[in-house]
């Protein structure tokens, strides 16, 4: 780690900081309060049911192969382990937004 | 919902809320309690590993390696034979990141299962804060590695002639890698601990623990994956084409 790798680094964690000006956040119109928990809801309903199938379909491959050669089990089940957090992290992108937006 | 401050985080604003003020002021902010919650739990969490460290230096043997010792180097080969498995050969250079990165998630992920403590992941700055950190480092290391221009020519992808459409998605897929990183962090730690308050309030005492001890299996997962990402990032600026 150079000194000049420091600086750089520190230069552009700095430059990043920039990407947390806030902006002012517009309201919505009372009306329509009811629309935004149910579809909260029902969105993460259905991301949830299709990341459960996704996985899933991605655990039955990791079995059946390991099944067939067991001597890629570790090969296996580095590559099951990284597609099922990637998986997941689709279901939580939909939460993440829910957390963000429902009162 | 203002949840109210842990006892740590008002031993700072009470006595030293001067020096929060002072350091919020140099991005011109100001705030009658200006240390949050994750800024004094990423503080802790950073003065523990320091002491973990601090104990185990002298304690390191070649000849009479203690439990301690064993404990570390069970860490020290697993960080090391995924960097070996990830990057290849130039891997070394990078591991004092790699190792960095993941017991510092590690320990934000678990130090919010001790009750008085809240992990920083929690927060949305924390986990940005550690993706740019790694959006950084995989760069700056790609252009260390590569030079500028040959790294900025890795965008263009394989086929010269489908550059114009390979730039666009090769950008926004880079752009996105911080993106994910944060929000998977900080959404399976935020989810933890609200399905663990939630089911507490819904059944008897006890019976939240169970889903405590799925969350500290998901802390585990997460910051193994943190530190996995970032080695497949820096193994992917890092390639040279032989």
């Amino acid at each position: 780690m150079t000194k000049k790798f420091v600086v750089l680094l520190f230069l552009l964690l700095c430059a990043t900081s920039m990407l947390c000006a806030q902006t002012p956040a517009g309201t919505a119109p009372a009306a329509a309060d009811w629309a935004v928990p149910v579809s909260a809801g029902f969105a993460m309903a259905i991301a949830s049911g299709l990341c459960g199938l996704a996985q899933a379909k991605a655990i039955a491959a990791c079995a059946e192969g390991m099944a067939r050669n067991p001597g890629s089990a570790d090969n296996i089940k580095f590559a099951l382990l990284l597609g099922l957090i990637l998986i997941e992290s689709l279901a939580l992108y939909t939460l993440v937004i829910i957390i963000l937006k429902v009162k | 919902m203002h949840e109210p401050e842990l006892w740590l985080t008002k031993i700072f604003n009470d006595h030293l809320a001067s020096l929060g003020n002072s350091l919020l002021g140099l991005v011109g902010l100001h705030n009658d309690r200006p240390w949050a919650d994750y800024i004094v739990m990423q503080i802790l969490v950073a003065a523990i590993i320091l002491l973990v460290f601090a104990l185990l230096r002298p304690r390191l043997s070649v000849s009479k390696p203690g439990k301690f010792q064993h404990i570390f180097e069970l860490i020290y080969d697993f960080v090391q034979g995924q960097t070996k498995e990830q990057v290849g050969h130039g891997g070394h250079h990078y591991f004092a990141y790699f190792g960095t990165i993941f017991i510092f998630v590690l320990f934000m992920n678990l130090i919010g299962v001790i009750p008085g403590f809240e992990s920083p992941t929690m927060s949305a700055p924390v986990p940005l804060g550690c993706a740019l950190a790694t959006f950084c480092y995989y760069n700056i290391v790609g252009v260390q590695a590569n030079g500028i221009v040959k790294y900025l020519a890795h965008f263009a992808g394989p086929i010269w002639w489908m550059a114009p459409l390979m730039i666009p998605i090769e950008i926004v897929s880079h752009l996105a890698r911080p993106l994910s990183l944060t929000l998977r962090l900080y959404a399976n730690m935020y989810a933890g601990e609200q399905v663990t308050m939630t089911f507490l309030g819904l059944t008897y005492f006890l019976v939240p623990a169970v889903f405590m001890g799925l969350h500290v299996f998901v802390s585990l997962l997460q910051a193994y994956i943190f530190m996995l990402l970032t080695m497949l990032y820096v193994a992917g600026a890092t390639a040279h084409d032989h």
